[in-house]
């Protein structure tokens, strides 16, 4: 089914492990010159993927799980990989879960990475994770039912709301370090500012010994509603909103990887038009988590004009999409709109004001004496650490891993485009913010790059046809690190399985480790470095181990005292 | 499936008429507070499962160039200072409880704002299994702010209308037909299959709207009736006076069809099948 590949890329990776696993490696299928699929033994799951991450160079993606018990009687998952040492491609690992005994070997005691992965197979498809240490819940609330699992085909309808099957948020709260069983009550949990996320910091004085969080207030079902209720095109709408900073990137992923399914070529001059608008999300959120950076040191009018010269990037955007947000750009097979003549030249104008602007408030930012004295050695991410949990965008450059999705497996227009890839080696808060403003700088350099070397042609390709259950990955750096989409189409002109993970979600898991040995007061400004959206932490439980006290400190507060460094909420 | 309020398994919303259908009373309260915070209104934001492009566009209003607070505008940190309360997202199955709270804990009299298309009917998530609807789903909503998501402007256009700061604008007509209503086609000198191929390739080479802007341009210049010169040198003064490339590419692409050229590009791949 996949013979138009004629280059192959990952033959080096899959002889490798033929070697060493013989009859367990049972099959492989190129779904485009850099992807391919290899169905493995369910048994040898974890070695494989074990071999292949610490062995070749292996990160990350994603996992997807899916129900193919309508197309071959089984559960499927899919470890998806991107090799990023020699012969570099994405490298799928596939293994079957028999119906009748929905379990599998768990690969997180041997790959830490993919414990967010298995918690979510678990919630969404009842597949049981064997070995698995983390028994709770990841995704879904706690007052769902146990045995209803909503990706199931023919579980549930998709607007099905079952009756609370549990009191609300019963979430248990761990801490590692210790390793004493803290009893943590679980207080009145209000949730009431900015993004709902749930803290637990286990403090020693105002020593963070461990954190713990509880996310995912805001599942909502998208990728139930994707293969439900929306067409291949509706679904490029819905993608635009899963994140309102980074969702143009979200969509650029998704269409690229039904392109690639079905081996759809797009115009160059849509793929042009694709990147610049990737670049422009990237610009503003950049200059956005700057400026939140500032925020958090207690530089509020840095803050301030960090703001009023990023809505220059947002003008940018409404020139070429028509929209601040939520551009609604791009199509399976190319974009919805075109760049003449009055939108070239508005955009270069405007980037050479922000070239102008964003050099002068850099400046001042830097010679700050206070960013530097908060943010060096605060919220240290062990490049050991990081190399566990695949982390990407900012928080893994910031630790010295040169990983960009860009340059790692080209995309859009990248594969010519100037994209510099900037490291820093001090694993801090500070390094993670000079990856941000160089990525500011190559942004305004590529984006001009682009507009300059716009190539002629159309900006769609139509009539194609859909086929189904072919599959293929998406991927596409976002200002915080690379979405991964996963798609299989399905036979009735909606999606079978649509999988999506954004930048964050590989970001979370590594947060705890850098929260340990921080002041509580630095906690808001961590946070702040991986960027989640937005500060999600609006309220945290401070629970002190020593004292056995539970004091819950309401975000804003320790904002306050991350800024102005007195009368501790604490004491 | 049960409608929305028994299945919160809770008494923390009263039942239909309890209490919010005290409709007098609250607009007494309202008018009270209207007096109240004449100069200075209190906003607290609730973000009940949003995608943070709200919360995005929200802080953008208040930043230097667009300025909330020089109306009187401020964002606070907690219920319990709010006049006004902005619930933001779809109204997930995890935030209703909090959202709720929040509702209680902010002082009466209080503005309740639906913000943008999910705080205003639930968005593209509407009927979604961890989805409730909209804010109004759980609290009684007096003005909702639509967009997906509201521009800055729109926002304080939205701030102003809760404070009675502005009137609403509202605009109807209905046309009736007259005795010798007679529809006439547009463009009635080119044949409607042209016309069609016009469009549709121009909406391959320039998407829906300048190639919408495009081809329009591009017909009212071939279907000019009474003009002097011949099309192809209405066409050339026409883009000299535009001087754009790409302009002129895509006029050259169009005039191919008109002269029954086909255009080089297939749109199909050599990989995928095709229907047609």
């Amino acid at each position: 089914m996949n013979d138009h590949v004629t280059i192959r890329r990952g033959q080096s990776h899959l002889d490798a492990i033929r070697l060493q696993y013989g009859a367990a490696i049972e099959d492989a299928e190129w779904q485009t010159e850099n992807q391919v699929t290899v169905t493995v033994a369910l048994a040898s799951l974890p070695e494989v993927v074990e071999t292949l991450y610490y062995g070749r160079e292996g990160w990350l993606a994603t996992i997807v799980a899916n129900d193919e018990r309508q197309l071959n009687g089984h559960y499927a998952l899919y470890y998806i990989l991107s090799m990023e040492g020699a012969d570099r491609c994405f490298f799928v690992v596939r293994a079957l879960v028999p119906a009748h005994k929905p379990e599998f070997p768990s690969v997180t005691p041997r790959v830490p990475a993919v414990v967010w992965g298995e918690r979510e197979v678990r919630d969404m498809f009842g597949l049981e994770p064997v070995g698995l240490p983390d028994q709770r819940r990841l995704v879904l609330p706690d007052d769902w039912p146990d045995d209803l699992y909503p990706l199931r085909k023919g579980a549930m309808d998709y607007r099905t709301r079952p009756m609370p099957a549990a009191p609300a948020e019963t979430y248990t709260f761990i801490n590692e370090k210790t390793k004493t069983s803290t009893e943590v009550p679980l207080g009145p949990l209000h949730i009431t500012s900015d993004e709902p996320a749930h803290f637990r910091l286990f403090v020693d004085g105002e020593r963070i010994i461990d954190a713990d969080y509880r996310l995912f207030y805001v599942h909502r079902g998208m990728e139930k509603l994707a293969e439900t209720r929306m067409s291949y095109n509706e679904v490029n709408f819905l993608t635009d909103r899963i994140c309102g900073i980074c969702g143009f990137t979200h969509s650029f992923a998704y269409s690229s990887a039904v392109e690639r399914a079905l081996g759809i070529d797009v115009p160059e001059r849509a793929q042009f038009i694709r990147s610049v608008a990737g670049e422009v999300e990237r610009l503003h959120s950049n200059l956005l988590n700057v400026g939140l950076a500032c925020h958090f040191i207690g530089f509020d009018s840095g803050f301030m004009q960090v703001f009023r010269v990023r809505e220059k990037a947002m003008t940018i955007a409404e020139v070429l999409t028509g929209a601040r947000k939520t551009y609604a750009l791009t199509l399976v097979g190319g974009v919805r709109r075109d760049i003449h003549k009055a939108e070239r030249l508005r955009i270069l104008e405007l980037v050479a004001e922000l070239r102008r602007d964003v050099a002068d408030i850099l400046d001042i930012l830097m010679s700050t004496a206070n960013l530097e004295a908060r943010t060096r050695g605060v919220g240290r991410l062990d490049p050991k650490i990081a190399r566990d949990f695949s982390p990407s965008g900012a928080v893994v450059r910031g630790s010295g891993f040169a990983r960009d999705t860009r340059t790692m497996h080209p995309y859009g227009a990248y594969a010519n485009a100037p994209v510099v890839v900037h490291t820093e080696q001090g694993c801090d808060v500070l390094s993670r913010v000079l990856v941000r403003v160089e990525d500011v700088q190559n942004s305004l350099d590529i984006i001009e790059y682009l507009i300059d070397k716009m190539p002629e042609g159309p900006v769609l390709v139509e009539g194609f046809s859909y086929i189904p259950q072919r599959f293929a990955i998406g991927n596409t750096e976002a200002p915080r690190g690379d979405d991964i989409h996963w798609v299989m189409l399905g036979d009735n002109q909606k999606l079978y399985r649509w999988r999506c993970r954004a930048p964050t979600y590989a970001n979370w898991p590594v947060l705890r480790y850098m929260f340990r040995d921080n002041s509580v007061a630095d906690a808001p400004l961590i946070v702040a470095s991986i960027d989640p959206c937005y500060s999600c932490c609006d309220r945290m439980t401070v629970v002190d181990v020593r004292k056995e006290t539970t004091t819950v400190v309401p975000m804003k507060e320790l904002e306050r005292w991350g800024r102005e460094r007195k009368d501790s909420p604490l004491a | 499936m049960k409608p929305p309020d028994t299945i919160l398994g809770t008494n923390l919303v009263p039942a239909p008429g309890a209490v919010f259908s005290e409709a007098e009373e609250i607009a007494k309260l309202k008018d009270s507070l209207m007096k109240r915070i004449r100069r200075s209104a209190y906003v607290f934001r609730v973000d009940c499962g949003g995608c943070n492009g709200c919360e995005i566009e929200i802080f953008a209003a208040f930043s230097p160039i667009f300025d909330a607070e020089r109306f009187g505008i401020k964002l606070v940190s907690s219920p319990r200072h709010a006049d006004i309360l902005l619930y933001t997202g779809s109204m997930t199955r995890s935030m209703r409880l909090p959202a709720i709270r929040s509702y209680h804990a902010a002082p009466d009299p209080k503005i309740v704002i639906g913000y943008g298309a999910c705080g205003c009917t639930g968005g593209i998530f509407h009927d979604l299994y961890c989805v409730w609807g909209g804010a109004e789903s759980v609290v009684p909503v007096d003005v909702y702010i639509p967009g997906c998501p509201p521009t800055p402007a729109a926002t304080i256009y939205g701030f102003a209308l809760a404070l009675g700061l502005l009137e609403q604008k509202l605009k109807a007509r209905h046309h009736k037909e007259g005795e010798n209503e007679v529809v006439i086609p547009i463009r009635p000198l080119i044949p409607l299959r042209l016309r069609v191929a016009l469009e549709r390739e121009a909406r391959r080479m320039s998407g829906y709207r300048q190639g919408r802007i495009v081809v329009d341009r591009f017909m009212s210049i071939l279907g000019h009736e009474g003009a002097n010169a011949p099309f192809a040198e209405r066409m050339k003064a026409y883009l000299d006076e535009e001087g754009d490339p790409r302009l002129t590419e895509i006029f050259e692409r169009l005039n191919d069809i008109v002269e029954g050229r086909p255009s080089g590009w297939t749109g199909q791949s050599s990989a995928s099948s095709s229907t047609s």
